[in-house]
């Protein structure tokens, strides 16, 4: 016994040694970023506070761009919803009161949150926002800034949520070419944090250079229709059945300061029959 | 020893500070990843045990993966850091001149002696910190450069963190 305790005193730098690097790779190799725990994260009260403050000073930068951006956003919106309002006017003149019940953004909100941490020059980038689950943030909602997609939320605290960024490989959205109905699935290969792909086009889409690239609305993340990108190349190649196109982000990354997050009010609605749908599937497949 | 406890705690905040809010920010030409933290660990006295310093180094990195949301790979580059800090020292300073209790700085160790323990110790982290991170990316020319990059930059945040320690000690006398 007492040579078993001598082995374990004379060897503990090793069995230490051992210990912490055993916690550390089963760490490192959680590769699913929502397993993450909220106090290894950036949205922990502690680091989100630094960040907090940190940001009180840096978030005057860059308030420039921000505001041209805003504007031209504002400037975009205002003629949309000055079409769209005549366009409701004709037809609500035409159809009488069958148009009043469609409104297909009754079921979303928007929390605005600030950034207060962010990275573009890693191979999986993560953004801390400023608002947590007291102002209702939960896991799985999408964000957006006034030019386009930004991220999706995985780790909250009360305070402070961590958002994957569109820069993280981990990220997948679901994307279409504007004008054509075959989707896509959006990905970061790492590479240029001004860039991404769109992976899985089928061949028959139709695109040009320089075509929007939207949010397909597939995933009940983000509504249908927001803009993330445009068309600037593609990689086909001839035995392929999909294409893969080049995407220049909207989004400016390195600049993000206001965002929006995205609240689903149908989401728990959506959830329980995807589950139901899955039971019978399930029950379905039984019988058989 | 409390006073030298004392400035190393004090550092240490500011130093974890100066890494999570400024230079995490601060990437050169998208390769050149600076993490003068590491200081912390290499500056450790020469005498204190490994376990202990291992023991520092893990909840170093741990501390710098919360901030940085990098989960674990700090926390093990820093284990493995700790870990062969006194072999390393050892390699160019013999057992007998061990600079006792005093945390390792280019004064107690020499400028020649310091940089070349400093810039061994950079790269081993930067190398543990970089094959870590290209686990899913692997591209090897593109991880070379970022190896070699930021083991520069960082040596010389980390000399010139050393030396302005120094310079406070010399003006205290």
């Amino acid at each position: 016994m007492r040579d078993v305790l001598q082995f374990f005193i004379r060897h503990s730098k090793w069995l230490v040694f051992v210990a912490y690097l055993v916690a550390s790779l089963v760490l490192l190799f959680t590769f699913n970023p929502y397993q993450h725990h909220v106090w290894l994260t950036s949205a922990g009260r502690v680091t989100g506070a630094v960040y907090g403050v940190a940001n009180g000073v840096t978030s005057y930068f860059n308030l420039r761009e921000n505001n041209e951006d805003l504007n031209r956003r504002n400037a975009a919106l205002e003629l949309q919803v000055i079409s769209l309002r005549e366009r409701l006017q004709a037809m609500s003149e035409q159809y009488g009161d069958t148009l009043a019940k469609f409104d297909p953004l009754d079921h979303y909100g928007f929390i605005l949150a600030r950034v207060v941490n962010n990275s573009v020059m890693r191979p999986y980038n993560y953004i801390t926002i400023d608002r947590g689950s007291d102002a209702g943030v939960a896991p799985e909602m999408g964000v957006i800034d006034q030019n386009g997609v930004v991220g999706i939320v995985n780790v909250v605290s009360p305070g402070y949520s961590r958002v994957i960024s569109l820069l993280n490989p981990h990220f997948r959205l679901s994307c279409k070419v504007k004008g054509d109905e075959s989707f896509g699935s959006l990905v970061w290969d790492g590479a240029d944090p001004r860039y991404a792909v769109l992976e899985e086009l089928p061949r028959h889409t139709v695109y040009h250079r320089g075509d929007t690239i939207i949010t397909s609305g597939y995933s009940a993340v983000f509504p249908e229709g927001l803009p993330v990108g445009i068309v600037v190349g593609d990689n086909a190649s001839a035995n392929d059945n999909f294409f893969t196109l080049k995407v220049r982000l909207l989004s400016d990354f390195s600049k993000l300061n206001n965002v929006q997050v995205v609240v689903n009010n149908h989401i728990d609605e959506l959830r329980q029959l995807e589950a139901e749908n899955m039971r019978t599937e399930g029950a379905v497949t039984d019988n058989l | 020893m409390t006073k030298t406890a004392f400035r190393y705690i004090l550092m240490y905040a500011a130093l974890v500070l100066a890494q999570v809010v400024v230079f995490n920010n601060l990437v050169l030409f998208g390769c050149a990843v600076p993490l003068p933290f590491i200081y912390l660990i290499i500056c450790l006295p020469a005498t204190l045990s490994t376990n202990k310093s291992v023991t520092v180094g893990f909840l170093t990195g741990l501390l710098v993966d919360a901030f940085s949301d990098t989960y674990g790979l700090n926390a093990l580059a820093c284990t493995v850091l700790a870990f062969v800090r006194k072999p390393i020292l050892h390699l160019y300073v013999s057992r007998d001149e061990d600079p006792t209790v005093q945390p390792l700085t280019m004064k107690s160790l020499g400028t020649p002696q310091f940089s070349k323990f400093a810039v061994t110790m950079t790269l081993i982290y930067m190398v543990v910190y970089f094959v870590g991170e290209a686990f899913n990316f692997f591209n090897f020319e593109r991880m070379l450069l970022r190896i070699v990059a930021s083991t520069l930059y960082t040596f010389v945040l980390v000399s010139a963190i050393s030396s302005l320690s120094v310079s406070q000690r010399e003006k205290k006398l």
